[in-house]
């Protein structure tokens, strides 16, 4: 009877201890932490973090593929694991890296902005002031360039809000460019003029 | 004797075992090799290998995370030298598959870079033919604020060029070319029939009457052409002096509506002398615009649609001179400098037939700036 009782209690000891269970549920918080890094711009700003962490999240999977084929008592998903254990913990430091670079480009962004702002603002107070001349044609020119500029600077605006800093600084950067040089062309005509109303003096 | 050589043997055996102890504690990874490794991996960021060479980098990942994985869960492993060491093998592979990578990647970046930067460059001569172009024919005005936006998006695709973002660059510049495009379509409608050949035949026709009436009635006449923007002016049927003119703000268009800055095409005459005093601008020669002509074209445009219905036909379309005052109403006229307005006052007497053409030759600077911008289009 004992016997009997030993032949069925081995196995079932066995199957219990011996069956390693697949690590799902690491496995989802560790596709779910990536994905939340994709998500934070991580493959952006930290291109070649990102595809690290993809490359070792697909280690895994292909780990845990390759003991799902073996027989179940000799499956052994440690490794797995492991690998899943530092994609987590390396998401979790991408992610907030990629929120730190992201931050940095928001600052460099809202400060390119703020500089063409002060630009566009100093090249409308010149297109008031600007001397009508004898070139009409050259002045409503002038004047349609400083309301492109006043209109652009709303992109400007709408790419930080996107969180396309890049294409925030790169415009603010042109608008601040061609604000100078429409300031640059008004303020040498002004120049003109006044020298002109000095010489009429003589 | 024997003893020493017994003492002898025993250092030697211990000596021995010392060794094959240490030796059999070599390390799987050598830390040069995993150093030159992980210097590999550093180039690949500089190199912005996922970037540039996507796939390759992913395979070089996966490979070097496995590799990475195997150091350290092998790292106690005890080996003997005679043993094949697997692991330096397969870092000696990562190593050469990241140098190839890189390779790839720098290559890739540089012909990627190469490729924005020589599209940029083109990019930014069409834009500077562009602008000459539109400045030439007095058509800026016309198009807005689109040679703005146009201009912005070359210097922003310049400033993407500049942060290495190429793909990006290339796109901006995509836009700054198809927004260039529109605009050159534009002008094609609005100007094309500057390089009708009918249509400047019959401004031809126009001129000849004009120097003709004056031939035949011994009096003076002016003729005006948009695109040369000069002005001639007639004794007797011959020409005795021309002058540079400026016209509207728009004064290369067809006069449509009051306020559009666009200077008339017609046959006019000269209904009134403005001496100093009379007039803002310096002495002027007020033009009988609007005439039948234009009445009947202002009236079909109403109806048709093509012009706001509130708009007015406008008037006061002079010839004149221009202090340094605001030339506000100068939405349309033909302004001289003020000695050349003084010696045609003095020159010619009210009824005197003015003719404004658009050009008198097809091959007119219109026609030909719009010529070279529509093969810049093609091309």
């Amino acid at each position: 009877m004992k016997r009997w009782g030993m032949f069925v209690l081995a196995p079932m000891l066995m199957l219990a201890v011996g069956c390693a269970k697949a690590p799902t549920e690491k496995l989802e918080a560790a596709d779910k932490a990536v994905n939340e890094t994709r998500t934070a711009g991580a493959p952006s700003y930290l291109a070649e973090d990102f595809a690290k962490l993809e490359g070792m999240l697909n280690n895994a999977k292909k780990e845990i593929a390759e003991q799902d084929a073996k027989f179940a008592f000799t499956r052994d998903y440690e490794k797995a694991e492991q690998l899943l254990t530092t994609v987590q913990a390396d998401a979790v430091r991408v992610t907030a890296e990629t929120a730190k670079k992201k931050e940095e480009a928001k600052v460099v962004a809202v400060q390119a902005q703020q500089t063409a702002q002060e630009a566009v603002k100093t090249t409308q107070g010149l297109v008031a002031k600007a001397p009508v001349g004898k070139d009409r044609a050259a002045l409503e020119a002038i004047k349609a360039d400083a309301q492109g500029l006043t209109a652009s600077l709303a992109e400007v605006q709408t790419a930080i809000d996107a969180g396309d800093y890049l294409a925030a600084q790169t415009k603010a950067k042109a608008i601040q460019e061609k604000s100078q040089a429409v300031s640059a062309e008004i303020q040498s005509a002004l120049a003109k003029v006044g020298g002109a109303k000095k010489g009429k003096k003589k | 004797m024997t003893m020493r050589s017994d003492r002898r043997l025993r250092f030697w055996a211990a000596w021995l075992f010392l060794m094959l102890g240490l030796s059999a504690c070599v390390q799987k990874a050598p830390p040069e090799l995993l150093q030159a490794v992980e210097t590999v991996d550093r180039q690949l960021v500089e190199a912005q290998g996922a970037e540039f060479a996507p796939e390759e980098y992913a395979k070089f990942v996966e490979h070097w995370v496995a590799v990475k994985g195997r150091i350290l869960s092998e790292q106690d492993v005890i080996r003997w030298p005679w043993e094949t060491n697997q692991l330096v093998a397969d870092l000696h592979k990562v190593q050469e598959q990241g140098e190839r990578v890189a390779s790839a990647a720098a290559q890739r970046r540089e012909a990627e870079r190469r490729s924005a930067e020589s599209r940029l460059v083109s990019l930014e001569e069409r834009l500077r033919l562009f602008t000459t172009s539109i400045d030439e024919m007095g058509s800026r005005v016309v198009l807005g604020q689109r040679p703005i936006e146009t201009e912005l998006l070359v210097k922003q695709a310049r400033a993407f060029l500049e942060q290495g973002s190429f793909s990006r660059s290339v796109h901006a510049a995509q836009k700054a070319s198809e927004l260039m495009d529109e605009q050159i379509d534009r002008l094609s409608k609005e100007l094309g029939y500057y390089a009708d050949e009918r249509r400047v035949g019959a401004w031809r026709q126009m001129v000849r009457r004009t120097v003709e009436w004056s031939r035949m009635h011994q009096r003076t006449a002016i003729v005006v052409s948009k695109a040369d923007r000069r002005l001639t002016l007639y004794r007797n049927g011959r020409q005795i002096v021309s002058y540079p003119v400026e016209l509207g703000f728009n004064g290369i268009l067809e006069k449509r509506y009051q306020g559009d800055g666009a200077t008339p095409e017609g046959q006019y005459r000269v209904i009134r002398k403005r001496d100093h005093g009379q007039t803002k601008f310096y002495r002027a020669l007020l033009l009988d615009y609007p005439n039948r002509g234009d009445r009947r074209r202002f009236q079909r445009a109403r109806v048709a649609g093509a012009i706001p219905a509130s708009a007015m036909i406008g008037g006061q379309i002079e010839i004149h001179g221009g202090n340094d005052r605001t030339l506000s109403q100068t939405l349309g006229c033909i302004m001289l400098d003020n000695h050349q307005i003084d010696a045609l006052f003095e020159a010619i007497d009210e009824g005197t037939p003015v003719t404004i053409v658009g050009a008198v030759n097809v091959a007119n600077s219109v026609s030909v700036a719009l010529t070279g911008l529509e093969q810049s289009e093609r091309g």
